[in-house]
């Protein structure tokens, strides 16, 4: 059961770090703790379904459309929303309640739209059938999910830290004032950085909407918890940390319902975490980064 | 004095809510006045809820010594965690309660013989009146004055504007930190004791992370600076859903994307920046209550 | 769906003006969850009665009367069912309300219907302690105690299972109270269990229970879920190479199985007092008539709801109606325990529960239940 078990724990972790990328993202650069992750994922996960039931595309073009969707979503709200609030400065509370409020409504628009019932995508999308290697059961998506989320989190991080794009965002991340006096464009790179992170929220949707056979409006309010303790385990804003965050949450859950009981799970899990803040508020794997104006 | 009656019988339960939301609200204002974010205190409001509904229930305790019990209970679980959770600052802080949240309503689910778990309480005696929310508001509202005027309240704003500074006037920056959380745990048990028993039944899923971003929300949209603030936000999260009520589908729609609109034109909440403006004879005093989390 | 939405608005508006330029007309509360997490199935409900009314009407009202539906959404919240109580009996005047679609909701708003002396039938409802509340209270929405046990010997003897697994949702009181029922049965029955595992609402990955549970060898897995959930774990059971029978509470009642577990969903045992296949004349014009009007086949919240209008009208024909509200709320209530109905949940008489001191108090349901067993995308009843 162990070995099966482990399988299980990697493909979840790798869930919640699809997640987690877009939301560590946006607050690592952004400085916002975005709650409108959860909706932007949902917005992801019915584009898709979309483009595959009406457009009848194969999964590419519904991947496309997750990130074009979701992007776009990210990108106005930053645009229409987080912009507003950066000129004037707010404390960074209160984009949140902002992005909670942007949040409401995608969801609503959502249940309105497409009615509040699990959708799922068609039967035959991708394989379902699972692949049993050494007594293990695997499925395709599964391995897709693993694959996909340490591509992503490989590329980001070859992306911030090798391209001359990625130096300027880490030094937006330190300090947006002095990013500003070095003549980086600070005000397009936050409109970039929302779109890729609300892509990355968007093809996170599809992903887990074809894992669970599942889409519905309010699809991204549980994962937006687990999202925030991936986030703070990892390290805010910290890309791999988003991964390692993920992973050890997946595990994290896993083992304790092999091994303890599956009605302890969410205590083991908050409450590990609530120690690991204890004892290294900067999380597992991330590094203090104080913010300066 | 017929159509107040009339009123009462439709609304009374509404305007009661809103009483014990302001409740909730200002329990958050206290901490956050003292620099100290809390996403806990859904939490301790269910420690308190079902710590008074239990005694009403079984042992027959009289409804002010149950409320009172419900005050202390969840006063003496924060104390117990405030010792290391509050050497955490800002965001850090404020998940770390977030996941202790988590883990108490877990708690609760998973206690079943004690709390019915998932079934939660039922027929919990209808004890509160109008008077009782009343004058736990009123009384609230002039304690918070009176702390607000005090020594405690002074050093309460310097540890909010700079914890360094505070601790090198003196100032036992730890102790009065742990005095907000603790009261504000406390009186977050007091508006939990009065929900349950004017709602007759209390369940584990009332107290997570969903009605802690509520409460959050209520304080921040209404304005941090002032006691008044939190009360208006309450007012205006609980009242809007009942006054959108008539564009039936669209309500939520409506309530999110008003919400996103109050914090882009008022950012400072709608009661700081309210007062800004009927009192444009003493914008220095003003400049003071900025709110800073 | 939403040209749906639209037409069921435009079809309510239409039907409103009718129905107040009719001198008498019967005002029927209907407090529902039409959005939040519970909405699909408070739409389903109130499609239903809206089914159910408009038939009424068609056919000529009760007594000449027709049937307004006052229609309140309560969220799935339970503050906001109480508001929507308070405002159906004070403001709309309502002869009687039906929901809300939670358990939870019921157990706050249902003491204020009672204090009012007004009937509050539920369908949906079916935990513990709700009927206990007051002589106000009905509901139609069988409490699985009745089923669960029938269920489970049928399956038994028809796959020959010698023990169980069992896994259910523990944080909803509707799956909650299913495996408190299914425990008991099984008690009762002698069926060791070999193992038992939860999950929480909004959980997308079950495959470390699952794994648990495989470890343990059961003939069969008991399932207390709902469909938004249970769906994705019969889809992850089959991949993890779990082939056993599966069987099933309330939840898994929704032809919506076939589609969310598509390749998976065979093999799932059911008991409900409905099912879409059971091919009495009442329920067969019933699916018609649903899916003509709302392009979707019902699910067992729908049949319930219908029946339970039915049930109403039934009772309504029973009762003069002289135009004091207080009075008619009381004779209604006083006709409705000896209607009997059948329906498209098969016959149906009330049954009175009794309070927490003994005394008698609300009205439950009391139907006959079908088990079916899922095979090749339909539900096969099984005698």
């Amino acid at each position: 059961m162990l070995e099966q078990q482990l399988v299980n724990a990697l493909t979840l972790g790798c869930v919640y770090a699809l997640f987690a990328l877009g939301f560590t993202l946006v607050f690592g650069v952004l400085g916002v703790i975005n709650l409108s992750h959860g909706a932007v994922f949902m917005v992801g996960a019915y584009a898709a379904l979309q483009t595959i039931t009406r457009l009848h595309l194969p999964i590419w073009g519904a991947t496309a459309a997750a990130i074009v969707a979701s992007g776009s979503v990210g990108l106005i709200v930053d645009v229409l929303v987080l912009k507003p609030l950066r000129r004037r400065g707010s404390p960074h509370l209160i984009p949140m309640i902002a992005t909670i409020g942007v949040a409401i409504a995608l969801n609503s628009t959502s249940q309105g739209v497409f009615g509040p019932e699990n959708l799922r995508f068609p039967y035959g999308t991708i394989p379902e059938a699972a692949v049993e290697i050494a007594g293990l059961y695997v499925t395709v998506l599964d391995l897709a999910i693993i694959f996909t989320s340490f591509a992503l989190m490989v590329a980001l991080k070859a992306a911030i830290g090798s391209t001359r794009l990625g130096r300027a965002l880490r030094a937006i991340a330190e300090s947006p004032k002095a990013a500003r006096l070095l003549g980086i464009n600070v005000e397009m790179l936050f409109h970039l950085t929302a779109f890729v992170a609300a892509a990355l929220g968007g093809v996170a949707g599809m992903m887990i909407g074809l894992y669970s056979n599942a889409v519905f409006p309010l699809m991204g309010q549980p994962m937006l918890l687990k999202g925030v303790a991936v986030v703070i385990l990892g390290g805010m804003g910290d890309i791999r940390g988003a991964m390692l965050g993920g992973l050890f949450l997946g595990f994290a859950e896993v083992l304790s319902v092999a091994y303890i009981g599956s009605t302890m799970r969410d205590a083991v899990a908050f409450g590990l975490l609530f120690l690991i803040l204890l004892v290294r508020p900067q999380g597992l794997f991330g590094t203090v980064v104080e913010r300066k104006a | 004095m017929e159509w107040f009656a009339y009123f009462w019988a439709i609304y009374g339960n509404l305007v009661l809510t809103v009483g014990i939301n302001s409740l909730l609200a200002l329990s958050i204002y206290l901490t956050i006045s003292c620099g100290v974010l809390t996403l806990a205190n859904a939490a301790f409001m269910g420690i308190g809820a079902y710590m008074s509904a239990l005694l009403t229930m079984s042992g027959g305790v009289p409804f002010a010594a149950a409320l009172a019990a419900g005050m202390l209970a969840p006063a003496v679980v924060a104390f117990a965690m405030a010792g290391p959770t509050l050497r955490l600052s800002g965001v850090y802080l404020a998940m770390a309660t977030l996941a202790f949240g988590e883990v108490v309503r877990v708690g609760i689910l998973n206690a079943e013989g004690l709390t019915g778990g998932a079934l939660g309480l039922n027929g919990i005696p209808q004890s509160t009146e109008w008077w009782h929310v009343a004058a736990a508001l009123v009384v609230t509202m002039f304690a918070l004055q009176r702390i607000r005027r005090s020594k405690v309240g002074r050093a309460f704003e310097a540890i909010k504007e700079d914890e360094t500074a505070a601790a090198l006037m003196g100032i036992d920056v730890a102790g009065y930190r742990m005095l907000a959380f603790v009261l504000g745990a406390a009186l977050a048990g007091l508006a939990g004791g009065l929900n349950a028993h004017l709602t007759f039944f209390i369940g584990p899923n009332e107290f997570g992370f969903e009605r802690s971003v509520d409460i959050l929300t209520m304080a921040i949209l209404g304005g941090t600076g002032s006691i008044a603030g939190p009360i208006v936000g309450s007012a205006i999260l609980t009242l809007l859903p009942e006054i959108l009520r008539g564009l039936a589908n669209y309500r939520l729609l409506f309530n999110g994307l008003l919400l996103v609109t109050i914090v882009l034109l008022l950012p400072r909440g709608v009661w700081d920046t309210a007062r800004t403006y009927l009192v444009r004879a003493r914008p220095l005093r003003d400049q003071k209550d900025r709110t800073r989390c | 769906m939403k040209s749906v939405v639209i037409k069921a608005a435009v079809a309510f508006g239409a039907f409103a003006l009718a129905a107040t330029s009719n001198a008498a007309e019967i005002r029927i509360g209907v407090a529902e969850a039409l959005s939040g997490g519970a909405g699909q199935y408070g739409i389903a409900i109130r499609n239903g009665f809206q089914l159910a009314a408009d038939e009424i009407n068609a056919a000529g009202g009760i007594k000449g009367n027709r049937i307004a539906l006052v229609i309140e959404d309560e969220q799935g919240k339970k503050e906001e069912a109480i508001n929507v109580f308070k405002k159906l009996i004070v403001q709309d005047r309502v002869l009687m309300i039906f929901g809300p679609t939670l358990s939870n909701s019921a157990q706050a708003s249902f003491p204020i219907a009672q204090a009012s002396k007004v009937v509050a039938f539920g369908t949906s409802t079916t935990a513990d302690g709700i009927t206990a509340i007051g002589n106000y209270v009905f509901r139609n929405a069988l409490t699985e105690a009745d089923v669960v046990p029938v269920t489970i010997k049928v399956a038994a003897k028809k796959t020959g299972f010698k023990n169980v697994a069992v896994f259910y949702g523990n944080d909803d009181v509707f799956t909650k109270s299913g495996y408190d029922n299914f425990r008991k049965a099984l008690a009762d029955q002698k069926i060791p269990v070999t193992a038992t595992e939860t999950f929480a609402k909004g959980d997308v990955d079950f495959k470390a229970q699952l794994t648990k549970i495989k470890a343990t060898s059961p003939d069969a897995l008991v399932l207390s879920a709902l469909i938004a959930e249970g769906a994705p774990i019969l889809v992850q059971a089959r991949q993890l190479g779990i082939k056993i029978p599966v069987v099933g509470g309330n939840g898994m009642n929704s032809v919506k199985v076939f589609d969310l577990a598509k390749g998976a969903s065979d093999g799932l045992w059911i008991g409900s007092p409905w099912s879409i296949e059971n091919p009495i004349p009442a329920n067969q014009k019933f699916v018609t008539a649903y899916q003509a009007k709302f392009s979707n086949p019902p699910d067992q919240f729908a049949a319930q709801a219908y029946d339970a209008m039915y049930i109403v009208a039934a009772a309504l024909g029973k009762v003069k109606l002289s135009g004091d509200l207080a009075a008619d709320r009381s004779a209604l209530r006083d006709a409705l325990p000896s209607v009997t109905h059948d329906g498209v949940t098969g016959p149906f008489v009330f049954r009175q529960a009794v309070d927490r001191s003994g005394k008698p108090a609300g009205y439950d349901g009391k139907q006959e239940s079908i088990v079916s067993v899922t095979k090749d995308g339909k539900y096969v009843i099984q005698k």
